[in-house]
């Protein structure tokens, strides 16, 4: 199963930063994928550092290997209490996650996390623990196993509380509106994704606040587990010539979305399978046009496209004309599970210093795009060459 | 009579080297010459590794090989051509 996690926030009015702090991180090799939604007291600054503090250190602990339970157990039993209001300095979830379903979690403070199975709200039963140091700390430690179509939804007491005071809501939306708003969207639309359902928390939130403006900062994290949308890019030909007729069936016979980056390899491929492409001699920007190829989802220039497309990934897109990399930018963030076929065979013409341009090695270029797919938007990428 | 066929091509290394000044043939072609010339745009020749990437880019003009090319080129090269058809 694929873990489709995404979180949307929104600072408190008039503050300048968040107070909440979220992070994620998967773990190619094993599958898993931890995440953990912190709370800084207060709001602004001070409570962006308790909360990124208390975060980054859950993340680096459990990453240097212990398990959850006792990474919180440290974190909960040494946060530093607030001398002028006696209660913690941040509170958090923690996450930990595993492709096959199993899931930890621990919660100290933050609002009971929300887990619907189906179009059910599943209670499950937790075990609490109470803090060596502080009488009125304890967390709540949970171990689920879920299924495909499961979610979870953590939130920070701003989403619980909005609407807090109003003539309709005097105790605010509490954890009973948001689940009834959750159930709703989700019965409308049951493949929502958790970025946007994470995004609709938030500006229902918003709309229960009097004058739509945050009084508290309010995050929303959702787990999705899913069937995994895959995308397969061949770009590049094969090192060994003999191997092209079954590299390119391969590649046409996946289920997976497919493009193609590399006029040559769009040739490969035509040729072995025979199937026309249909080129263009129009470009776009400053970027040769997209093809056509019956049964490939997206067929574009190589190395051109794949630089832009890495720097769109890397600062947001900021031309004017969709263009190629941008069809391969979009590509690639709708899908979860990234594999790249590169072909390992270099293009000599490319590396010669007449060339008005300097051109990278497709090889520098997909290793680039791999860590920031990975990184930044949280893909499963693998690169395989051939 | 049979068609000319312009193939530009669009591979990266003719694309770096001005093929993508060659895009406004697309208007000036049929302005010129009617539905008599056919264009398209292709991946790479392999002109480019097999002979010499500082010629970029390549254009067809039915089989004539046009090297460095540009609208002029390409806009003679057509002309002669026809020219060599009618008579
Ligand atoms: S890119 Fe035009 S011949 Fe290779």
């Amino acid at each position: 199963m694929f873990i489709d996690i995404d979180c949307a926030q929104e600072k408190k009015y008039n503050q300048n930063t968040y107070g909440d702090y979220f992070l994620s991180k998967r773990y190619p090799q094993s599958g898993d994928l931890i995440a953990v939604l912190s709370d800084g007291l207060g709001s602004g600054i001070k409570a962006n550092i308790l909360a990124t503090m208390t975060a980054t250190m859950l993340l680096k602990f459990v990453e240097a290997g212990a398990d959850i339970k006792t990474a919180c157990e440290v974190i909960m039993n040494s946060l530093p209490v607030c001398k002028v209001r006696k209660i913690s300095y941040s509170t958090f979830s923690v996450a930990h996650c595993s492709e096959d379903g199993e899931v930890r979690i621990v919660e100290e403070g933050n609002p009971n996390f929300v887990y619907i199975s189906g179009n059910n709200v599943v209670e499950p039963p937790y075990t609490v623990i109470d803090s060596d140091t502080f009488t009125n700390r304890h967390m709540r430690v949970y171990k689920l196993q879920l299924k495909l179509g499961d979610r979870l939804i953590f939130c920070s007491d701003g989403v619980t509380q909005a609407g807090l005071g109003s003539p309709e809501l005097k105790l605010g939306l509490r954890r009973s509106g948001l689940i009834r708003f959750l159930l709703e969207k989700i019965n409308d639309t049951p493949d929502i994704s958790s970025s946007e359902l994470a995004k609709f928390v938030v500006r229902v939130a918003l709309n229960t606040e009097a004058d739509r403006k945050a009084k508290d900062d309010t995050s929303c994290c959702v787990i999705y587990y899913r069937e995994p949308r895959r995308a397969l890019i061949f770009t590049g030909p094969p090192y060994h010539q003999e191997k092209d007729n079954e590299y390119a069936h391969e590649f046409y016979n996946s289920d997976a979305k497919k493009a193609i980056c590399g006029g040559t390899t769009a040739n490969l491929i035509s040729r072995e399978l025979n199937i026309p492409v249909y080129n263009n001699v129009r470009s776009v920007g400053k970027l040769p046009a997209v093809s056509q190829m019956e049964g490939v989802d997206l067929v574009t220039e190589g190395i051109l496209t794949l630089t832009k497309t890495y720097e769109y990934l890397e600062n947001g897109f900021n031309d004017k004309e969709k263009n190629a990399a941008y069809d391969l930018m979009q590509f690639l963030l709708s899908s979860d599970c990234i594999e790249f076929m590169v072909g390992a065979k270099l293009n000599q013409a490319h590396y010669d210093p007449n060339l008005p341009i300097e051109i990278e090695i497709r090889k520098n270029i997909i290793k680039k795009m791999a860590k920031i797919l990975e990184n930044k938007y949280i893909k499963k990428v693998t690169v395989r060459y051939i | 009579m049979k068609k000319t066929v312009v193939k530009i091509c669009m591979g990266t290394t003719c694309f770096v080297m001005g093929a993508s000044e060659l895009q406004e043939l697309e208007e000036i072609i049929p302005k010129k010459f009617g539905n008599s010339v056919d264009i398209q745009g292709v991946t790479c020749l392999d002109y480019c590794s097999s002979c010499s990437e500082a010629q970029a880019p390549y254009v067809l003009v039915d089989d004539e090989v046009i090297n460095k090319a540009t609208i002029e080129k390409v806009m003679e090269a057509i002309e002669r051509k026809l020219n060599n058809g009618q008579e």
